[in-house]
């Protein structure tokens, strides 16, 4: 599927439904446990806020993965699905670095780059916590892995 | 006449009590307790703080004999009139019925003294380092498991008639392989001082364990620095996949299935886990059908005979468990290939090359030896009989 596919996708569907889908998917997960993870910390599914994000919401599902190289990954999969440019990992700090591009409703490009440091390592449901921005705004970003 | 509990206070260092001679029992205790500690459902140091010693005398209430830790409750009078009821932890009741005790060893209303360590969340837990019993001065519930003696003639490895090494019994009865000489992973070669948990001495010698990516490094630094508490075996009762159970002094039983032509790795350890080694030539799918959407603790292995060695190729592992003691990570990339061969009756010989480009830099090889253990069945352990 190409990028232009899930654009096309995505204005398809009303705002209000994506926003219902993802706080749906939020609510979901306050009752599920977050699977054991033991292996690379970042790799699973992170929901949780990008607070002040006028463009795309303020709820926030990063799912991450990795590939014994890189970490990959999807922002709002489903809905916005903006694919991860660059993800990297500081393990002396525990530092996450994101970056990412997506278009605004008028097509114009906004490369996201979140940044935030991974508490709470060993749980299974640990948090990004840090900021984001876009060139356009940014504010408080926090995500809990589920 | 039952003594009267007098309590040395909570926490409260008794050195000032203990003659050199006994400091130097306990300290001794204390080494045969540490050398069993990677039998432990968890290392020590995850739930107790081994910089904190703690004593007591008290009269115990009651005995909870039962895997994967023993525990005996105890009264102590800490103020006049002011009674508390700690927990006394101790090794799990398999190891010590193999250590010759048993529940009546102790009962309720003896009087004991306890010396040991306190629990890290600062709750009325203690880990026992030394049990006394005040009527009789004797130490009890202690591990003093050894490995059988070895014969000074080396017996003759049995075969099956085609010539192949058995992995098992030749009588097909009772007997199991147990007492690792390594109970964590290190790379061959490497030299590094390291507790039977796992647990690093020195902490700065963690890079050299294994060939570690950056991240995989910076998790397994965490881990230990976190003393292991976050094992998922201690707080999930997780199976001992990967190299795990082949590290448990509660050992293994391999039972070979010639006829189906498959290896069944039975374990003392965990939850009485089975694994199956497929020597039929299948292909590495595991289940009927197969497995891919169902990543497994022990993977899905196949093995064939290369002389006299039974060398297992495994793949399909899960990433939620701790694969070895002391916290090395692993991904879903691992791929074992386990070499066992029986060069004598009472050994087992068992090299495992880890190929896991997720977290390692290299494949990497570990290797150490079983010893035979005659005439006794797998211990039985559950981790989750006394989870609470």
């Amino acid at each position: 599927m190409t990028h232009s596919t899930f654009l096309t996708t995505k204005r398809a569907v009303p705002s209000a439904a994506r926003a219902a889908a993802l706080i749906g998917a939020l609510a979901l997960a306050q009752w599920m446990p977050a699977g054991a993870q033991e292996g690379h910390p970042l790799k699973g599914s992170w929901l949780g806020t990008w607070k002040s994000n006028d463009t795309h919401g303020e709820n926030v599902l990063l799912v991450l993965d990795w590939n014994g190289e890189s970490v990959t990954g999807v922002i709002n999969p489903g809905t916005d699905n903006i694919r991860i440019s660059e993800a990297t990992l500081d393990p002396d700090r525990w530092v996450v670095r994101i970056e990412a591009d997506a278009e605004d409703r008028s097509g114009r490009t906004l490369r996201y780059v979140i940044e935030g440091r991974i508490e709470n390592l060993e749980l299974a449901n640990r948090s990004i916590v840090g900021t984001w921005e876009n060139g356009r705004g940014g504010g408080a970003f926090e995500a809990s892995r589920q | 006449m039952m003594p009267e509990p007098r309590a040395r206070g909570r926490g409260r260092p008794r050195r000032d009590t203990v003659s050199n001679v006994c400091r130097g029992v306990v300290a001794a205790l204390a080494v045969t307790l540490a050398a069993s500690a990677a039998s432990a459902h968890h290392a020590v140091s995850a739930k107790f703080d081994e910089g904190r010693k703690a004593s007591f005398d008290g009269i115990v209430t009651g005995v909870d004999w039962r895997n994967p830790h023993v525990h005996v409750f105890v009264n102590v009078e800490v103020e006049p009139g002011e009674v508390e009821n700690w927990a006394v932890e101790l090794e799990s009741a398999a190891l010590l019925e193999k250590s010759g005790w048993r529940r009546e060893s102790l009962r309720p209303g003896d009087a004991i003294a306890v010396e040991g360590l306190a629990a890290r969340d600062g709750t009325r837990q203690i880990w026992a380092q030394s049990l006394v019993l005040s009527a009789t001065g004797r130490d009890v519930l202690h591990v003093r498991d050894t490995a059988p003696i070895a014969p000074i003639a080396p017996r003759p490895t049995p075969r099956w008639p085609d010539g192949t090494p058995m992995l098992g019994s030749p009588d097909t009865r009772d007997g199991y392989w147990g007492y690792p000489t390594e109970t964590a992973l290190v790379e061959d070669g490497v030299a590094v001082a390291m507790r039977p948990d796992g647990l690093l001495e020195d902490i700065g010698d963690a890079a050299k364990v294994a060939p570690l990516q950056p991240w995989a490094l910076g998790l397994y630094v965490h881990r230990q620095s976190r003393g292991l508490q976050d094992d998922p075996i201690f707080l999930n009762c997780k199976p001992p996949g990967g190299v795990r159970h082949f590290q448990s002094p509660l050992g293994v039983q391999l039972i070979e299935d010639r006829d189906a032509q498959r290896v069944f790795v039975l374990m003392g350890s965990g939850n009485r886990n089975y694994r199956i080694i497929y020597l039929d030539g299948r292909a590495q799918v595991g289940q009927v059908g197969g497995d891919d959407d169902n990543p497994l603790y022990y993977g899905r292995s196949v093995g064939k005979w290369e002389g006299d060695t039974l060398v297992v190729d495994t793949i399909g592992f899960n990433e939620d468990f701790w694969f070895t003691e002391g916290g090395l990570p692993h991904t879903d990339l691992l791929q074992l290939t386990e070499r066992f061969s029986r060069p004598d009756f009472d050994t087992l010989r068992y090299e495992v090359t880890i190929d896991d480009r997720g977290a390692y830099t290299r494949p990497w090889t570990a290797s150490w030896e079983l010893r035979w253990v005659g005439g006794e069945d797998l211990p039985v352990h559950f981790c989750q009989d006394n989870r609470s």
